[in-house]
């Protein structure tokens, strides 16, 4: 319990640093809790100090954007491809079966037609 | 920069090139830092960077937007790239500390940042004695500074999971640099949670 506090605390403080908390950090401490948690918050706040964001450099940003909208392009324009070649390749397939069906259709009639016995003469 | 939320850039990404530029835009500082604090140098942090955005786009088509933010899935690519590099090289990473502190005390007096530049390079000499977990998250929410909530979807664990591993790298931070101060070795912890 004491332990869930004292990782509530601490975070509390540490978002408070960047402005993630809402309220100010307003949190009452006993004796005991300030001995233990102010040398941490210290620590926090110098973390927070050494470990500053760094940029990236521009030309590097800059040239890698570019490539990466390139590479966009062509991997949209690939896929649009591969969408329209998958549509293409159903619809033939769908036609062939279709085309199929009617010469199948058709075979079979003439078959049954040719097997069927002459018509007697009375 | 545009205004537009991620769920809506992604969406459009899908047919957009530009909207895919977007996202890069947005995102490209804060994952360039998060690498670059992992591996300690420009040149394999640019490298990395690039690899990262590749594969994010190369895997775009399948990326599905579940209300996770966009910036957790390039986390999760960035974190795998840092931790193949680390395996390829099979060493500790090595952090220009000089190059590092120069660009956020260079303004202040040649005597105050030669203090200060002491003190900071035993910090984040302490930060790089850490496991890699916690360097990581010390990183998120120091350098990118991202909530606890952010961390925890990147990290893939509870927001108290978060909270309760904070409290204990501080604690072995302090405890790290109170050894550093008393001429010891500090501490080897256990290698991840």
């Amino acid at each position: 319990m004491k332990d869930r506090r004292t990782d509530e605390i601490l975070s509390a403080h540490t978002e408070a640093l960047f402005g993630h908390s809402e309220e100010l950090w307003q949190v009452d401490l006993t004796d005991e809790e300030q001995d233990e948690l102010g040398p941490l918050f210290t620590l926090a706040e110098r973390l927070q100090h050494s470990l500053p964001p760094v940029q990236p450099p521009a030309a590097f940003a800059h040239s890698l954007g570019k490539e990466l909208a390139g590479s966009a392009r062509h991997q949209i324009a690939a896929a649009r491809r591969l969408r329209r070649g998958v549509l293409i390749g159903a619809a033939t397939v769908g036609s062939l079966v279709s085309i199929a069906s009617v010469i199948g259709a058709i075979v079979y009639i003439i078959s049954r037609l040719r097997a069927r016995p002459p018509a007697q003469a009375n | 920069m545009s205004e537009e939320s991620d769920s809506v850039l992604i969406a459009r990404a899908k047919d957009d090139p530009e909207a895919f530029s977007l996202l890069y835009e947005r995102y490209v500082k804060n994952i360039y830092s998060y690498i670059y604090y992992r591996t300690g140098n420009h040149h394999d942090a640019e490298d990395l960077v690039s690899r990262t955005f590749y594969r994010a786009l190369k895997h775009f088509a399948r990326y599905e937007d579940r209300g996770a933010p966009f910036s957790a899935y390039l986390y999760r690519i960035a974190h795998n790239m840092v931790a193949n590099w680390h395996r390829d090289r099979s060493r500790r990473q090595v952090v220009p500390l000089d190059e590092m502190m120069l660009s956020s005390v260079k303004r202040e007096q040649p005597s105050a940042v030669a203090e200060e530049k002491g003190e900071q390079e035993v910090l984040l000499g302490a930060v790089h004695h850490l496991p890699p977990d916690r360097q990581e998250l010390l990183i998120l929410k120091f350098v990118d500074q991202l909530s606890n909530a952010e961390i925890a979807k990147i990290m893939g664990r509870t927001e108290g999971a978060i909270k309760s591993l904070y409290h204990r790298t501080l604690l072995a931070l302090r405890q790290d640099l109170v050894e550093e101060t008393n001429g010891q070795a500090p501490n080897q912890e256990v290698k991840g949670e």
